[in-house]
């Protein structure tokens, strides 16, 4: 499956950028919800299954809790709630993606986590305008039925 | 290199400000004296002397120039002892000192804060000069000029006489190449020679204040004259074991030559100062091992004999070693009450576990008290407020310091200064009465009090400042807030507690109008922010016409809290030990009701709020019978009331680490949440405030 995105996206990439040698950057992609969405792997600490979440009172309802991450704690986000969508039950396959963004620890709770892949920036497009869709800065059809959707960690943050 | 210099800049701001703490307390002593004595003279001498040399190896030429500039006034008064200058002048002094303190000071501030240095400090030395000029006026004019005559020979022969003596003995000095202002160096060196021979002479002999010097000194060295060989070899001592002092060689005279070859190094001046150019900043070198096999090293060993015990150490070392025990508590208790070893019997692990637990609560001891300072720092500095505005306000006010050993963790001291700063200035400002006539009408001391005490109360600091001042009057502060808006019910509703704590309300000051120390209607609720930052507490206490006394109560360390973990759902809760007064079942019976549906409850002849947890924060929970859980009675005073929660869990120690910024954003800290803490099972547990949950429940529906 890995190599088959990656042999895609060679094909375009080097079809779009013959003279411009740009290296592919890495993204973790993770399904929330039926869609894709893929994060820079630069701002991914790593990812946990096994985790007791502290309910934290008088927040937003999609800051799930804190956990303990060796003796560090961690704010968890549904990241389904926080695009006011139906809060994820636990499943087998959910888990918790940390994420460093700017020497801020974060937690964000998905569906599951698909793989790494390679993708040249230059492929990615904006968001069409007018688009109501929170804390994504641009997208890319992988196939004819999947576009991944790529998450702005900064805005996470705010 | 950077690296280097930044812990440099950061040992220079470390001695410069101790010194100048010292400074400005030797100076407050010598003013309550009235006159210096000659030990204090001395003192101000070799603190300004020091202050020079580093600040000229730094290369901040304002400072050294200031510095400078008093060590000469000090040698001046030295020479000629205190009782030379008269009365009038000595007022002048002291507030001559007083001011280039304080310019001292400024410059160092401007360092901290990497912002430039002044680079005239003209008017200050034409000050000094001046007042120098008087005083030395004063003194016997042709004494004087004898003495200046005198020196004017001295120098002569040590630069024509110096070959010729034939029983002196000479050293020459060569310094670190590169090591740039030899001049100063060799003028420090003389100085800490002079320390024990006083008859030292030296060239080229003007490597104070002529900076073209120090091309000679690279050229040609630096020339020690000494009448005998015994006093060279002392000196020898002080050469060793001075900074940058590259080699040096015993002459003995004749050393024609030498003195020779002194014009034409001066005539290779330039040359010589274009290498001083291209010498790189000035670095600290460990003294170069003497190339002189002869010297005598039996008395190097003395000098180390007297190093000093203490050693500075970087705070955010302190603070990785707190955040390292703190780890090791929670690890500790996690190894201990695992629950792999629950039911087994394991006598030699318990009997181990023991140990371990005692050796980590020492540890632990230990590491907070190296973390407590004396809050003398903070004291003292509160004299020279009081002089000041003694001085300005023409007001006659005693500074009494009472408990200035009481020892706190540093960043206590750091956040109480300011707020101490603000109270006091506020009692000289508004307490004390204006006049001393006014004093002897209301039948006090016509000399005004002003009492800053700390002490300990087990796990806290009590900080008072107390004046004998008119007070604070009731009424007039309800007027004052009533113009200001800041009244949130009828006035005859207030309590005197009430009203006083008005004081502290943002944007409120009795004074009518702003002056150069308080009245900005800014003070008290910045003093009362500051000491809730670091989890304190202030009260004011007054009584009309005797005066005022507001107390601070500060936890003494924030870090590490005994607490009581409490269960609610499946929640669990840390409320600290030192808040709890009592928990206890409840029956039916005992539960009151008021008119809203409020639950109250009796307990040692008062009443107080019963305040559920559960749904104070939203928590499902299968006990909300208040029979079933029970009550925890915290607080204290008017903020007291009985916290309902499902059962006790037991008694930890805990860490308490601050929530993550991210959910800062979300004012948790206003519903009552201090923090949270990581319990012996790897959960974490969030740890109540009980001040501000009291707060958060008066909006919270019951």
């Amino acid at each position: 499956m890995t190599e088959e995105f990656n042999e895609m996206d060679m094909e375009r990439s080097q079809a779009l950028n013959v003279e411009i040698k740009e290296e592919p950057k890495k993204f973790l992609t993770f399904l929330s919800d039926g869609l894709t969405f893929a994060i820079d792997a630069t701002n991914v600490g790593e990812i946990i299954t096994n985790y007791s979440i502290t309910i934290v009172p008088n927040v937003p309802s999609f800051i799930k809790g804190i956990i303990n991450l060796r003796g560090q704690i961690i704010p968890i986000i549904d990241i389904r709630e926080r695009m006011h969508k139906m809060p994820l039950e636990g499943t087998d396959t959910s888990c918790i993606i940390v994420l460093d963004i700017d020497s801020t620890s974060i937690g964000i709770f998905v569906d599951a986590v698909s793989h790494v892949v390679d993708i040249y920036e230059s492929n990615i497009s904006a968001m069409p305008p007018n688009s109501s869709q929170e804390l994504v800065k641009g997208m890319m059809s992988l196939s004819k039925e999947q576009v991944i959707l790529f998450l702005d960690c900064e805005l996470l943050l705010q | 290199m950077d690296n280097g210099m930044e812990n440099m800049l950061d040992m220079y701001l470390f001695e410069t400000n101790s010194l100048l703490e010292q400074l400005d307390e030797v100076l407050l002593d010598a003013e309550s004296a009235d006159t210096f004595t000659t030990d204090s003279v001395n003192e101000i001498f070799r603190i300004m002397h020091t202050i020079k040399g580093s600040s000229a190896m730094m290369e901040f030429s304002s400072l050294m120039t200031i510095a400078h500039r008093i060590e000469d006034l000090f040698f001046f008064i030295r020479e000629n002892t205190i009782d030379s200058i008269d009365e009038e002048h000595k007022k002048e002094l002291f507030n001559l000192m007083f001011f280039s303190t304080d310019m001292l000071r400024a410059e160092v501030e401007k360092l901290e804060n990497n912002e430039p240095l002044t680079s005239n400090v003209d008017s200050f030395v034409e000050k000094v000069n001046s007042f120098l000029n008087k005083i030395s006026n004063k003194t016997d004019e042709t004494e004087t000029a004898k003495k200046e005559g005198e020196n004017d020979q001295k120098s002569e022969n040590c630069s024509t006489e110096l070959p010729q003596d034939g029983s002196g003995a000479f050293l020459k000095v060569t310094f670190d190449e590169g090591c740039g202002m030899e001049n100063l160096r060799a003028f420090m060196l003389v100085t800490s020679i002079k320390d024990i021979y006083e008859n030292l002479t030296f060239y080229p002999s003007d490597v104070e204040t002529n900076p073209d010097t120090a091309a000679v000194i690279i050229e040609k060295g630096f020339l020690l004259g000494f009448d005998t060989k015994q006093t060279l070899e002392t000196a020898l001592n002080i050469v060793q074991s001075s900074g940058n002092v590259q080699s040096y060689e015993i002459l003995m005279p004749p050393q024609a030559e030498q003195e020779d070859n002194v014009p034409a190094a001066k005539e290779s001046e330039p040359v010589a100062q274009n290498h001083i150019d291209a010498a790189p900043a000035p670095k600290v070198q460990a003294p170069t091992p003497n190339t002189q096999p002869s010297a005598p090293n039996t008395n190097v060993t003395h000098v180390g004999a007297n190093k000093q015990s203490l050693i500075s150490v970087n705070l955010s070392k302190l603070d990785k070693l707190m955040m390292l025990m703190g780890e090791l508590v929670i690890t500790e208790s996690m190894v201990t009450s695992s629950p792999e070893l629950q039911g087994l019997k394991l006598d030699n692990f318990t009997k181990s576990a023991r140990q371990l637990r005692k050796l980590t609560d020492d540890l632990q001891d230990t590491v907070m008290s190296i973390r407590m300072i004396p809050v003398a720092g903070a004291f003292q500095k509160m004299n020279r407020i009081v002089r000041d505005m003694s001085k300005s306000l023409n007001k006659n006010v005693r500074l009494t310091i009472i408990g200035e050993d009481t020892e706190v963790d540093k960043t206590i001291v750091d956040s109480i200064g300011d707020p101490i700063m603000h109270m006091v200035r506020n009692s000289m400002d508004h307490g004390i009465e204006e006049t001393v006539e006014e004093r002897i009408r209301a039948g006090k001391n016509p000399q005004g009090e002003i009492i800053l005490s700390a002490e300990h109360t087990g796990s806290e600091v009590i900080i008072t400042i107390q004046d004998d001042g008119k007070g604070a009057d009731p009424v007039k502060i309800l007027e004052k807030a009533r113009r200001n808006g800041i009244l949130t019910k009828p006035e005859s509703e207030y309590s005197q507690k009430e009203i006083l704590a008005l004081l502290m309300a943002p944007g409120f000051s009795t004074n009518e109008q702003v002056t150069e120390y308080s009245g900005r209607g800014v003070g008290m609720d910045v003093v009362k922010k500051n000491i809730e930052k670091i989890a304190g507490t202030v009260t004011i206490t007054s009584e009309l016409g005797k005066g005022m006394c507001t107390t601070m109560k500060i936890p003494l360390t924030m870090a590490i809290v005994d607490g009581m973990e409490v269960s609610v759902g499946k929640s669990i809760f840390t409320i600290p030990i030192s808040d709890i007064k009592q928990s206890f079942k409840i029956t039916p019976e005992e539960i009151i009701y008021d008119a809203q549906g409020q639950e109250i409850v009796k307990r040692m002849d008062n009443f107080y709020p019963i305040i559920r947890v559960h749904r104070l924060y939203n928590i499902d929970t299968e006990i909300t019978n208040l029979e079933d859980g029970i009550l925890v009675w915290v607080g204290e005073g008017d903020k007291s009331y009985c916290l309902f929660v499902d059962e006790l869990m037991g008694e930890q120690q805990v860490v308490v680490k601050p929530l993550p910024s991210y959910l800062s954003t979300y004012n948790i800290k206003k519903s009552g949440i201090a923090g949270c803490t990581i319990l012996g099972d790897g959960n974490i547990s969030i740890i109540l405030d009980i001040a501000t949950l009291h707060h958060n429940t008066s909006d919270y529906a019951y």
